[in-house]
């Protein structure tokens, strides 16, 4: 009995070691893009966009997308083309798109303003995998993952023995750990 | 070295994403439609498209700054545009798309909001581009044509 307790603890153990270890750049990625993504409302975690506006006297309602108006606005804002495209969403406003920014020209106020758009690289690429974007084998490997973390906590429950264990203060940890959502889901009353 | 081998297949698994086509990058289903529908025609009799599959081009004017989960395509007409709304997390679009070229595959559907429907819908796109929200914009109860997107592909 002693001797087949002692193999399953080695198992045990064993199993949360390296599977640990396998998960550990994972978790990083799901730890950070999961801060991330839980302030989307507040805080952008796929991009930086920067908002600037800049006055354009020469700008009229009569300005249109011919005539080299985007490229004047451009210049009056500093910066310059190539011009991806140009969009009027009414006749106060027009819109011109380039690699990197969007001038939002408003006729009538005759101010511009010059969005900027720049990737959080690090960021955009966790939250890609995390969000699983790429599908496909991604999928695997994120359920793996997802496994492996189901894995880790059952095991995790048997690492110590004694008053430190799962039939003492783990007992007390463990419950508050599964309390928590059922007491945030009452209140809130889903 | 089996282990290694391993090892290194899931690591280009990470890397993969779905195959782009021979120009520009596809989000979605592959499109299957070679005709395009001109915005214009959809806006001018949304009525007859509801319910159909159309596959429209056109210069994305506006990204969902949240989730990817919508943009806007001009329409080829003047002041027109037409949104394409895809399932959260199915399809996500990048903000970096806006000013690119987008042909986009899905059906025309159409969304009756009650006068509180298109006030929260208002409140939330307000949101989204971080615009204070003013409610007397508006005005009553909505009807609005949108195409559910379910492949694209994006142009420089």
């Amino acid at each position: 009995m002693g001797r087949k307790a002692a193999r399953w603890r080695r198992w045990n153990r064993a199993i949360h070691r390296d599977l640990g270890y396998v998960c550990v750049g994972l978790t990083l990625v799901y730890g950070a893009s999961g801060v991330a993504v839980n302030h989307v409302r507040d805080w952008n975690p796929n991009y930086r966009v920067t908002v600037d506006s800049f006055p354009v006297p020469d700008a009229s309602r009569s300005a249109g997308t011919d005539g080299g108006f985007p490229e004047a606005v451009l210049a009056s804002v500093g910066l310059e083309g190539p011009v991806r495209g140009t969009f009027r969403p009414d006749s106060a406003t027009l819109e011109v798109f380039l690699p990197e920014h969007t001038v939002r020209v408003d006729l009538d106020g005759k101010v511009a303003t010059v969005e900027r758009i720049e990737e959080r690289r690090l960021l955009r690429r966790a939250n890609l995998l995390h969000l699983n974007e790429p599908r496909g084998l991604w999928t695997y490997v994120a359920d793996a993952f997802a496994l492996s973390l189901v894995l880790l906590a059952a095991t995790g429950l048997f690492m110590m023995k004694g008053k430190h264990g799962i039939t003492g203060r783990g007992a007390w940890l463990t419950g508050l750990g599964i309390l928590l959502p059922v007491v945030i889901l009452l209140v809130l009353g889903s | 070295m089996r282990f290694r081998a391993i090892l290194a297949a899931l690591l280009v698994t990470g890397a993969c994403r779905a195959a782009p086509p021979e120009s520009g990058t596809l989000y979605g289903e592959p499109l299957t439609l070679s005709e395009v529908t001109p915005i214009s025609a959809i806006l001018d009799d949304p009525e007859s498209y509801v319910g159909e599959p159309v596959l429209v081009e056109g210069l994305v004017v506006a990204v969902c700054e949240m989730r990817g989960c919508w943009m806007d395509i001009a329409s080829d007409r003047e002041f027109e545009k037409i949104q394409i709304k895809v399932d959260d997390g199915v399809i996500v679009f990048p903000m970096t798309a806006e000013g690119k070229t987008a042909l986009v595959e899905g059906v025309v559907e159409v969304l009756e909001l009650s006068y509180e429907e298109a006030l929260e819908a208002a409140r939330h796109k307000a949101e989204e581009h971080g615009e204070e929200f003013d409610p007397t914009t508006v005005t009553g109860p909505e009807t609005t044509y949108r195409i559910r997107g379910h492949g694209a592909v994006i142009t420089e």
